[in-house]
């Protein structure tokens, strides 16, 4: 059985598959990437958004269609990817 | 003068110096397992931060127990200020010296069993009663063994020998299960200490043994401090 990710490993997930993508990605893609419900992704993207972890970006519209959204990972967010490796690191090492 | 062993005298003060690098590692882990607490809240990290602290305690308290009996000059100021409370012939000096080992030996016997616990990976740990008081009765054990090592100082090696045993045992099923560098690395590093503490039960046969358990103490320390190094390098 799959060990249940706790929520600090699922902002990870969430951050790394944006940094996998460029730095930038759809909502959609993300939730896929990330493998959690839409609802679920929504309520981690307005606490990384608090955080200032992601920003929103708004990807001109083309011809007769909405403007599409862009969840864009911030300099801070970078720092806490890297901040969250040297955790596991430390956890895997110690065997914590 | 009050001794638990004799050490070469040629060695007084390498092995504070030892002592000092050891603290300073212990140190550096247990901060950096109370910066994870903070991000995490989990409950392990804060033991994890609380063992490697006890470490720290424990070398500061025999670094300056050490030091006392090593140096005149600082026996001498220590004379003088428990001159007021001990009496002008300084009769309970021994006690001085045998309250600093207990709480040496006690710090780094508990450290261990803390490093061992949390090693273990048991969820139940720390949580269910009667696990805690489990743990409780191993502390009360392992306090009354510090008592006792103040009248033979083989027991203190030897029931740190048996903790260390066990806690390079759960980095070893770590390391299997991991596989990583690092996870070997930490491993390495207790066994170092755990050579050390070995050696160190033979003091009575030669006190060069006493060098010898040191230097493979600090071989351990230093190799932990590499594996800090190497992750906060990522």
């Amino acid at each position: 059985m799959a060990v249940r990710r706790s929520r600090l490993e699922l902002v990870f997930d969430i951050l790394l598959a944006i940094q996998n993508k460029g730095g930038r990605i759809k909502p959609t893609h993300l939730m896929y990437k990330s493998n959690l419900s839409h609802k679920l992704l929504n309520g981690y993207l307005e606490e990384l958004l608090q955080r200032e972890l992601v920003i929103l970006e708004e990807e001109p519209a083309k011809k007769n269609k909405r403007p599409l959204k862009a969840v864009r990972i911030t300099d801070k967010g970078l720092s806490f990817l890297a901040e969250f490796r040297r955790m596991r690191e430390f956890t895997d090492a110690f065997g914590l | 003068m009050f001794r638990l062993f004799f050490t070469p005298g040629w060695f007084n003060g390498f092995d504070l110096l030892f002592d000092s690098i050891g603290l300073v590692v212990a140190l550096l882990i247990a901060a950096y397992s109370w910066r994870i607490y903070s991000f995490n809240k989990e409950n392990k990290f804060i033991y994890f931060s609380l063992a490697f602290l006890l470490v720290s305690v424990s070398l500061a308290f025999k670094i300056f127990t050490s030091g006392v009996l090593y140096y005149f000059p600082v026996r001498e100021t220590v004379a003088q200020v428990l001159g007021p409370v001990a009496g002008s012939r300084l009769k309970y000096s021994a006690l001085f010296y045998r309250a600093g080992f207990f709480f040496q030996m006690a710090c780094m016997l508990l450290a261990w069993l803390m490093i061992f616990l949390v090693s273990q990976k048991s969820r139940a740990r720390l949580t269910k009663f009667y696990e805690v008081t489990q743990i409780g009765l191993f502390m009360y054990l392992l306090l009354v063994v510090s008592v006792i090592s103040n009248f033979d100082y083989k027991i203190f090696y030897l029931t740190s020998s048996v903790l260390l045993s066990l806690i390079v045992l759960n980095y070893y099923k770590n390391f299997i299960t991991t596989r990583k560098k690092s996870a070997l690395k930490v491993m390495a590093g207790f066994l170092f200490i755990l050579a050390g503490n070995l050696i160190s039960i033979f003091l009575f046969l030669q006190n060069g043994y006493y060098v010898a358990g040191q230097v493979l103490t600090l071989l351990g320390f230093l190799i932990l401090l590499q594996t800090y190094r190497g992750v906060m390098r990522r």
